[in-house]
């Protein structure tokens, strides 16, 4: 089974980030970089699946030079070969742009799977799976905790996913192959980097493809006009009144103001 | 005078057959002997050569061959008593050595020491005093063996010791003997054959059982890597620490056969006396066992048949082995390189080591907590940043960043430099060093650890750091020399032992037990300092066991993020014993021990002493209206 798990590179967790001066993106200079969380539990999801079927696990990506930090890290977890699609205006583009570059680098490996993280860390639109599936006219599921294969035949296969629902409702699905599935967050336990991954990733193959050379538009569908870091708020409320008034209207407040409840 | 006492009775005239006899039965026993020492020998010399070994500078390797081979003071001074009676076999053979050859060469007729000139009468003299010594030596070894038997001994009775005290006693007696007979009294000649038999006996013996450390063991000490517990680096790309027998190194196969399974490092292990599986001693015998069976080239894993996966990732790191052991065993490097072995090539899979690595793959620290709360606790402290122009660039870590406990202790220590008027800053950006994934054997994380910080220290332009952890004053200023030049580091203890006229002294009788981190004491050498803190807050006390011989607290080699622990808990077993001095207050020094002793000690039930930091103990003198 051929196997392609789409990664993105974002900011480290801890990283301090401070708007640029075009006031559209942030300051990337002296940033670490991390691989997108849900991207690397659909990397194991993808090398567990090649651990149980077999097959070949690629890596794609789409980014800087300083995406190959992270493509190694990919191949050092066990991921076969992978491709990078340097494109150096990736924040310049929306989703639907990105997916574009993603489709057309993937289409030609017919792959049997794809699979991606539901949403990026830092942008978090969760569109970009989905998108990559429509635009490659093929079956996708979004959500996704756990893969299963459960029939064969050739390179065709049967297969069943489980959804994560709201308030703890579960969804299994079934649906063949080529499929796209976006992966989220704690369905595995992610396996940790090791010294004899890395040496063993640089034998292998990273194949560079040229934004530019795919042939699609670089122009964004959506146009982004300003991002600002969310404001610090300290603000007291008294809420008077008797015991009970009190908590109703405490209550009113977390349900439509704070939305925590 | 000296001539009215006996004299060494030599027989002088040896038959033609006699001599015959002698030769072949020397020839023998070397043979005998070369037997099983070649391929010792070999296997030590076939392992492959040990990256960043160097010979010199050879000063240090003398003075710690005079000091624990010739002196014997290690062995001693950790067990004063089996330790003499060892030491006095030890200089008795020393003493033989030139008896031994003038011994043989008699009945070649090329004796060189006259038992009746005056230089032989005393050098004979001489060697006599240690003969009785010996044979005194030897009895008591026999007898705490076979009688006593301490439990760390093993439980088996071993018969080759038997045999091996036998022959050493017979060698003395027959010596002895010889001076009350005389030269023409056939006794004399039986005496000689005696001695020369067990002497003959004796040489095959020694590399076929645990004496073969009689040969090894000096060139051991005088090999060692020196330092303690210096893990060596990987060499080339396909070193992954210990994973099979190809990688054992000569310094690590010469130690495996040296090991004389005398069991002090097991008698100090924390893990083995809180019954866990993992018994150090048995880690060396291990490596011995693999190669005697599969030898130095073979790929067959080390963690396997004859040592445990379990038992390795059960060690605290401590060191105390190590500092035990009386011949050179360097075991915290042995144990940590088959922690390498199994995590660099991903075959331990443990689920809160994943989590560990994976929180320091993705994030800034050891706890897994967002940067942003260091942040939001150096801004409500308002604790200055360090710019370069500081004295100090004070060097949170991951317990003083984010662990309450640990911030209590960043800010009394903060009080006191304060009040010292010190200047200090502190870092935004601050990475674990790496010493929990070092200990485990995780060397890619901990290069990027190392270096990442290597990085923004350098760029911060830091002289000079400062820090309340025994474990990140360790990484930095030892195992970061691996990937760079770290800057200087110092533990508070040591700042504020040398600022302590400064600081005022408290008149309380209130007894204060220190407890050792094990990263302070034996890897750092520093125990004066804690002590003369301790004294300004209080009356000092000593637990039974302190200083070098200090008991581990538990957390250390990364266990403390590994979950519960089988058997007892290391940390109560300490705790109690701390408790048990009557002290009010536990000082400690070290964040990890604090964290482990705050449960255990409160385990201790009412009563139990309370817990303070040294830099606690020291702002607790200052006068109130300097409190921040
Ligand atoms: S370092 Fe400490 S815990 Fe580890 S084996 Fe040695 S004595 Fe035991
Ligand atoms: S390793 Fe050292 S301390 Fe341990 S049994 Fe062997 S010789 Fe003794």
């Amino acid at each position: 089974m051929k196997i392609i798990v789409a990664i993105k590179q974002v900011p480290e967790r801890d990283a301090q980030v401070h708007i640029d001066s075009s006031g559209q993106w942030i300051e990337e200079a002296n940033l670490q970089y991390a691989m997108n969380e849900p991207d690397a539990y659909a990397l194991e999801e993808a090398l567990q699946l090649k651990e149980k079927a077999g097959g070949e696990v690629i890596v794609i990506s789409t980014g800087p030079e300083r995406v190959s930090q992270t493509i190694r890290e990919a191949l050092a977890k066990g991921a076969d070969r992978a491709i990078h699609v340097v494109c150096d205006d990736l924040a310049a583009r929306d989703a639907l742009g990105v997916a574009r570059l993603l489709a057309a680098a993937i289409q030609p490996e017919s792959p049997d799977l794809l699979l991606t993280g539901l949403q990026s860390e830092d942008l978090g639109l969760g569109q970009t799976g989905v998108i990559v599936a429509e635009l490659l006219g093929l079956p996708h599921a979004s959500l996704i905790l756990q893969v299963e294969i459960i029939a064969k035949e050739g390179s065709k296969a049967q297969i069943k996913a489980r959804r994560e629902l709201e308030e703890g409702w579960f969804q299994s699905i079934e649906l063949p192959s080529p499929a796209v599935l976006t992966i989220q967050s704690g369905g595995n336990k992610l396996r940790y980097a090791t010294l004899m991954g890395i040496k063993r990733a640089k034998t292998k193959e990273v194949r560079t493809v040229h934004a530019a050379d795919l042939g699609v538009s670089a122009a964004p569908a959506v146009a982004l006009e300003a991002i600002t870091l969310p404001k610090k708020q300290k603000s007291t409320q008294i809420l008077n009144g008797s015991a009970e008034e009190a908590a109703a209207a405490l209550v009113e407040k977390l349900k439509f103001e704070a939305r925590v409840l | 005078m000296i001539f009215a006492l006996p004299t060494l009775a030599e027989p002088r005239h040896f038959s033609l057959a006699e001599k015959l006899l002698f030769l072949a039965l020397a020839a023998a026993s070397v043979w005998g002997f070369w037997r099983r020492f070649g391929v010792v020998l070999e296997k030590i010399l076939e392992a492959k050569k040990d990256a960043g070994f160097h010979l010199f500078p050879i000063g240090r390797r003398g003075r710690e061959f005079l000091w624990e081979v010739m002196c014997q003071a290690k062995v001693i001074r950790q067990r004063p008593l089996p330790g003499l009676a060892h030491a006095f076999v030890f200089w008795a053979f020393c003493a033989f050595a030139l008896v031994t050859l003038n011994h043989c060469a008699t009945i070649l007729g090329i004796g060189f020491l006259d038992p009746d000139g005056f230089a032989g009468r005393c050098y004979f003299y001489f060697a006599a005093v240690f003969a009785l010594a010996c044979a005194v030596g030897i009895l008591g070894l026999f007898v705490r063996r076979f009688l006593a038997r301490p439990r760390w001994l093993g439980e088996k009775l071993s018969w080759e010791s038997g045999l091996i005290a036998l022959l050493i006693f017979a060698l003395m007696a027959t010596y002895l003997a010889a001076f009350f007979v005389s030269d023409k009294n056939p006794a004399a000649k039986a005496l000689w054959w005696a001695h020369t038999l067990t002497l003959l006996a004796f040489l095959p013996v020694i590399p076929h059982t645990k004496h073969l450390h009689l040969v090894l063991s000096p060139v051991t000490v005088f090999l060692s890597r020196g330092g303690f517990s210096r893990i060596p680096p990987l060499s080339g790309d396909e070193d992954f620490g210990l994973v099979a027998g190809k990688d054992l190194t000569q310094l690590v196969s010469l130690q495996a056969y040296s090991c004389v399974e005398c069991g002090r490092c097991t008698e100090h292990c924390p893990a083995n006396n809180t019954g866990k599986r993992l018994n150090p001693k048995q880690i060396v015998l291990g490596l011995r066992g693999y190669l005697n069976e599969f030898g130095p080239s073979s790929d067959e894993p080390l963690l396997g048949k004859y040592n445990s996966q379990q038992a390795v990732f059960e060690c605290t790191t401590c060191g105390a082995c190590e500092f035990q052991c009386p011949v050179g065993i360097e075991h915290v490097p042995i144990l940590v390189g088959l922690r390498r072995g199994a995590v660099n090539t991903g075959a331990w899979d443990d689920p809160h080591g994943a989590k560990l690595f994976l929180a320091l793959e993705r994030g800034s620290n050891a706890l897994g907590f967002p940067l942003a709360e260091r942040d939001r606790f150096i801004e409500k402290n308002a604790l200055p940043l360090y710019d370069g122009t500081q004295e100090y660039c004070l060097w949170l870590g991951c317990m003083g960043g984010y662990d309450p406990k640990g911030r209590e202790i960043i800010l009394s220590l903060v009080r006191v430099m304060q009040h010292l008027g010190v200047t200090f800053g502190v870092l935004r950006k601050e990475k674990c060093t790496g010493d929990p994934v070092r200990r485990l054997g995780n060397d890619l994380l901990f290069q990027q650890l190392a270096e990442s910080n290597m990085e923004a220290l350098k760029q911060s332009k830091t002289k000079k750091i400062i820090s309340i952890c025994p474990h990140c004053v360790r990484t930095i200023q030892e195992d970061w020399k691996e990937y760079g030049t770290p800057p200087e580091i110092e533990h508070h203890s040591e700042f504020l032992a040398r600022y302590a006229d400064r600081l005022p002294q408290q008149q309380s009788r209130e007894k204060i037990v220190f407890h050792d981190p094990c990263y302070l004491g034996r890897y750092r050498n520093v125990y004066d300092e804690p002590r003369a803190v301790v004294s300004l807050a209080g009356k000092l006390v000593e637990a039974p066991r302190h200083r070098e011989r200090s008991f581990c607290c538990g957390a250390g080699g990364g266990l403390a993020f590994l979950g519960e622990e089988t058997g007892e808990r290391v940390s109560h077993n300490r705790a109690a014993e701390l408790a048990s001095t009557g002290a009010s207050i536990v000082g400690a020094a070290c964040p990890f021990c604090n964290t482990m002793f705050r449960d255990a000690l409160a385990a201790q039930g009412a009563g139990a002493p309370q817990l303070l930091d040294i830099a606690q103990l020291a702002a607790r003198t200052l006068p109130q209206d300097n409190s921040t």
